[in-house]
C-alpha cells in the first residue's frame, strides 16, 4: 500500500532499525576489553520497494540481522602459534630451573671435580701427611655430595613437572567440558535462527585457551565443532567433552591416557604439556644419563687407580668410592673409606712413597664419560643445558612475535575502535533523530487530511 | 585497511622488550659479566668450566711448587754442611799422610774424621715436616742407623724410591734423591770412606799409602755426593722457571677467562642507557596515544549542532 500510512510504516522501520544500531553500537562499547569479543555490526537491507502502476517506491529499510566480524582462518593461525608459544614457554621455564643446578664458575659439580685432583697434586707433595690425606677426602665427599645433590634436584624438578603435567591435564579437561557445555547453547540457539556471535566468542577464547595447554585440531562446519589432538585423540566432539586422565608407570613418570584409554604421552607436541613432556621424556632422562655415566666413569676410574697403588699401611689399594654403575651412579656416588690412610698413594708399600697419585691423577685426563674427561664431560652438560634454554628462548621470541602480529591482525577485523563507535553512535542518533521528524511529518500532514475532512462534513 | 584499534598490547609488548633490555644491561654492570648463566652464551660458558679447571690447576701447581722448593732448599743447605766436612776430612787425610807426624797426632786427626762422620750422619738423617728427606720413599724413619755388622759401621734402611710431582700439565719432576745417591753410593760411601780413614788413622801399621788411599776414598765419596746433589739445584731453577711459567699462565687465563665471559662495561652502559631511553619514549608515546579518542568529542558536536 501506499499513501501517508506507507510512509509512516517505513518511518517506523527507520526507527527500528536506526535503534538495533545503536544497541549494537553500545553492545561494542560495553565489550571494549572482553577478551576474545568479536566487534559486531547490523546488517541493513533494502526493504521490497512498492509498484503502484508505473511507480516504484522504496519500501524503507530491514534488520536482517546482527553479525560478528571475524576471520576464521586467522583465528586458526592464532591458534596453532599459541600451542607452539605455550610448548616453548613451558620448555624454558622448566629447563630455567635445571639450569641453575650447572653452573659454570666456582660452585658445582665441575668445582668440585677441579677441588678433588687440585687435592691429589697437594698430596703429592707430603704423601703421608695426614691432613693432606684428609684434604683428599674432604674433597672426594664435597664431590660426591655435589654430584649426589644435583641429581637429586633434577629428580625433584621432575616430580615438580609431574605434578604440573597433571594439573594442565585436568585443565584441559576443564576446559573441554566448557566449550561441550558452549556447543549445546550455540546449537539451541543458531536452530532458532537467532545471533550466536557471542557464543562463538566465548568458544574461541576457550579454543585458544586451550591451546596454550595442548595441541588441539579443530573441525569447524556451520556451529558444529569437533577438537581432538594433532595426533586424533578426542577431546570435544559438539556436546559431549571427552576427559583426558594421567597415570603414574612403575618408574614414577606421569603418562596422559585419551578417553579410550590410549597412552598419547608422546603424541603431544604442542602447548605447555608438550614443552613439559619435553623436559620430562627427554631432556631431564638425557641429563640424568650423562651425569650416571660421568660419576660411574670416575668412580670406576678412580677405584681401578686406588687398587693399583699401596696405602700408608702399605697395604694394597681399595675402593675409594662405592663401586655404582649406570642409572642412579651420580645420586648413589658415596666414598667408601673414612680413614685418609686408606689412600693408595704409594706405589712401592713404604708410606713415603706417591707413585700411584700419578695414576689417580691421570683420571683428570682420562676418557671418562662417552669419550671425555671428567671436567670435559661437565663442560659438555652445561653447553647442552645452555644450549636447550637458548634454542628454546630463540623459538619462544619468535612465536611472541609470530603472535603479537597475528592478534593485530586479528584485532584489525574484530577488535573495537572507539573512533569507530563513537561516529556509528552519531549517525545512528542523527539518523533516528530525522526518522522520528519524518514520523512528526506525516503525523501533521495526517491531522491535515484529518481536519480536511472535518472541515468538509460541517 | 582498517588499522588495529587495539594498541595496548602494543605497547605492553615494547616495554616487555626494553624492561628485558635493561635487566640484563643492569645484570651485566653489577656482575661484570656477559654470561651470567649458561643459555646466555653455551659454549662460552662450557669453555668457562674448562678455563676455569685450568686456573685451578695452576695456583695448584704454584702451592705444590713452593711446598717442594723450600724442602729441595732445606736439603741441599743441610748438604752444603757435608760438603765442608768432607772437604775437611780430605785436609786431614792429606795432613795425616805426612810421615812425620806421631801416632799421638794421627789419632788427634782420626778423632776429627770421626767427628765429621758424625756430624754426615746427622744431615743424612734430616727431617722435613716429619720426614726423613734422604730415605728415599721410607720416609717414616731414620735411613741411616749405626751397625757394627755393616762396612763403615753404618746401615742404610732406606730405598732407592723417588717421588715425582707434577708441577705443570703433563709435567712432573722427580724430588728427592735417595740417601744411597748422596752418602752409601756402592763403592762411593762416605761413611765407609771416613770409617776407613779413621781406621787408617788410628792404626799404628798404616803406612803413608795407606791413609792416602784412605783420602782418595773420600775424594770419590765427595765426587758422588757433590755429582748426586747437583740434583736439587738443577731441580729448584726448574721449578722456579716453571712457576714463572704458571704465573704468565695464570694472567693469561684470566684475561681468557674474562673475553669469554666477562662483559665490556662501556657496552653494557650504553645497552643500559639506550634501553631506558627506549622505555621512556614507549612511555611517553603510550601516553599521549590513549588519551583522545572521538568519543571526546561528541558531547561538543551536540552543542554545536
Amino acid at each position: 500500500m501506499s499513501g501517508l500510512f506507507g510512509t509512516l510504516s517505513i518511518a517506523l522501520g527507520a526507527l527500528q532499525a536506526q535503534q538495533a544500531g545503536m544497541q549494537t553500537t553500545t553492545n561494542n562499547l560495553a565489550n571494549l576489553n572482553t577478551p576474545g569479543y568479536s566487534r559486531e555490526v547490523p546488517i541493513l537491507e533494502e526493504a521490497a520497494p512498492i509498484v503502484q502502476g508505473n511507480v516504484t517506491f522504496g519500501g524503507g529499510v530491514e534488520l536482517e540481522g546482527i553479525q560478528s566480524l571475524r576471520d576464521n582462518l586467522l583465528d586458526l593461525q592464532i591458534s596453532d602459534e599459541t600451542q607452539q608459544q605455550g610448548n616453548s614457554q613451558a620448555y624454558v621455564n622448566a629447563m630455567n630451573q635445571v639450569q641453575t643446578l650447572f653452573p659454570d664458575d666456582t660452585t658445582g659439580i665441575g668445582a668440585q671435580i677441579s677441588a678433588f685432583f687440585q687435592s691429589l697434586n697437594s698430596l703429592s707433595t707430603d704423601p703421608s701427611d695426614l691432613t693432606l690425606r684428609q684434604s683428599v677426602l674432604t674433597a672426594a665427599n664435597g664431590m660426591a655430595s655435589a654430584f649426589n645433590s644435583t641429581a637429586n634436584q633434577i629428580t625433584a624438578v621432575s616430580n615438580q613437572l609431574d605434578s604440573s603435567v597433571q594439573q594442565q591435564v585436568q585443565q584441559v579437561n576443564q576446559i573441554s567440558q566448557q566449550i561441550a557445555a558452549i556447543n549445546v547453547q550455540l546449537a539451541a540457539v543458531s536452530s532458532t535462527g537467532q545471533d550466536y556471535g557471542s557464543f562463538l566468542d566465548q568458544r574461541g577464547a576457550l579454543i585458544q585457551q586451550l591451546s596454550g595447554i595442548i595441541d588441539v585440531s579443530q573441525i569447524i562446519d556451520g556451529t558444529s565443532l569437533t577438537l581432538t589432538t594433532k595426533q586424533g585423540a578426542a577431546l570435544v566432539v559438539d556436546g559431549q567433552a571427552y576427559a583426558l586422565s594421567t597415570a603414574t608407570d612403575a618408574s614414577g613418570a606421569q603418562h596422559i591416557y585419551s578417553s579410550q584409554g590410549n597412552d598419547i604421552t608422546g603424541q603431544i607436541s604442542g602447548g605447555a604439556l608438550g614443552g613439559l613432556l619435553q623436559v620430562l621424556g627427554q631432556t631431564l632422562p638425557s641429563l640424568q644419563g650423562q651425569l650416571d655415566s660421568l660419576a660411574g666413569g670416575m668412580v670406576q676410574a678412580l677405584n681401578t687407580a686406588n687398587q693399583e697403588g699401596t696405602d700408608l699401611n702399605g697395604n694394597p689399594g681399595g675402593n675409594l668410592f662405592d663401586p655404582i654403575t649406570g642409572a642412579g651412579a651420580a645420586a648413589s656416588m658415596t666414598v667408601a673409606i673414612t680413614d685418609p690412610a686408606l689412600i693408595a698413594a704409594g706405589s712401592d708399600g713404604t708410606p713415603g712413597s706417591n707413585g700411584n697419585l700419578a695414576n689417580l691423577s691421570a683420571v683428570a685426563n682420562a676418557a671418562v664419560s662417552n669419550g671425555m674427561t671428567p671436567s670435559g664431560a661437565y663442560g659438555n652438560l652445561v653447553f647442552q643445558v645452555g644450549t636447550s634454554i637458548s634454542n628454546g628462548t630463540t623459538d619462544l621470541n619468535a612465536s611472541n612475535a609470530m603472535l603479537q602480529q597475528l592478534q593485530q591482525q586479528d584485532s584489525s577485523v574484530s577488535g573495537v575502535s572507539l573512533d569507530e563507535e563513537a561516529s556509528n553512535l552519531l549517525l545512528y542518533q542523527r539518523a533516528y533523530q530525522a526518522a522520528a521528524q519524518a514520523i512528526t511529518t506525516v503525523n501533521q500532514m495526517l491531522e491535515t487530511v484529518i481536519d480536511m475532512g472535518a472541515s468538509g462534513s460541517s | 585497511m582498517r588499522i588495529s584499534p587495539q594498541t595496548s598490547e602494543i605497547v605492553l609488548n615494547a616495554l616487555q622488550v626494553s624492561d628485558q633490555a635493561e635487566q640484563t644491561a643492569l645484570t651485566q654492570l653489577t656482575t661484570g659479566r656477559r654470561v651470567n648463566v649458561a643459555s646466555d652464551d653455551p659454549s662460552a660458558a662450557a669453555l668457562e668450566v674448562s678455563i676455569a679447571y685450568q686456573m685451578d690447576s695452576c695456583d695448584q701447581y704454584q702451592r705444590s711448587i713452593s711446598s717442594v722448593t723450600s724442602e729441595l732448599q732445606t736439603a741441599d743447605s743441610s748438604l752444603n754442611t757435608v760438603v765442608t766436612g768432607l772437604q775437611q776430612a780430605i785436609s786431614l787425610g792429606v795432613e795425616g799422610a805426612n810421615g812425620t807426624l806421631s801416632q799421638q797426632d794421627r789419632n788427634t786427626l782420626a778423632q776429627e774424621v770421626s767427628g765429621i762422620s758424625q756430624q754426615v750422619l746427622s744431615v743424612a738423617n734430616l727431617s722435613y715436616n716429619g720426614n726423613y728427606v734422604f730415605a728415599g720413599t721410607a720416609t717414616s724413619q731414620p735411613p741411616y742407623v749405626v751397625n757394627d755388622g755393616v762396612p763403615g759401621g753404618i746401615a742404610y734402611q732406606g730405598n732407592d724410591g723417588v717421588n715425582s710431582v707434577e708441577i705443570e700439565a703433563g709435567q712432573s719432576v722427580a724430588v728427592n734423591q735417595p740417601g744411597s745417591q748422596l752418602f752409601s753410593a756402592p763403592g762411593a760411601s762416605v761413611f765407609v770412606a771416613l770409617n776407613d780413614l779413621t781406621t787408617a788413622l788410628q792404626d799404628p801399621s798404616s803406612t803413608t799409602q795407606d791413609i792416602g788411599d784412605a783420602t782418595t776414598e773420600i775424594r770419590t765419596a765427595y765426587d758422588q755426593l757433590t755429582s748426586a746433589r747437583a740434583f736439587y739445584g738443577s731441580t729448584v731453577d726448574q721449578l722456579v722457571a716453571s712457576a714463572d711459567f704458571l704465573n704468565s699462565e695464570s694472567v693469561q687465563l684470566a684475561q681468557q677467562q674474562n673475553s669469554t665471559v666477562g662483559v665490556d662495561m662501556n657496552v653494557a652502559a650504553t645497552n643500559l642507557s639506550n634501553a631506558e631511553a627506549a622505555r621512556n619514549a614507549t612511555v611517553q608515546a603510550a601516553a599521549s596515544m590513549s588519551s583522545v579518542s572521538l568519543m571526546d568529542y561528541i558531547s561538543t558536536i551536540d552543542a554545536a549542532g
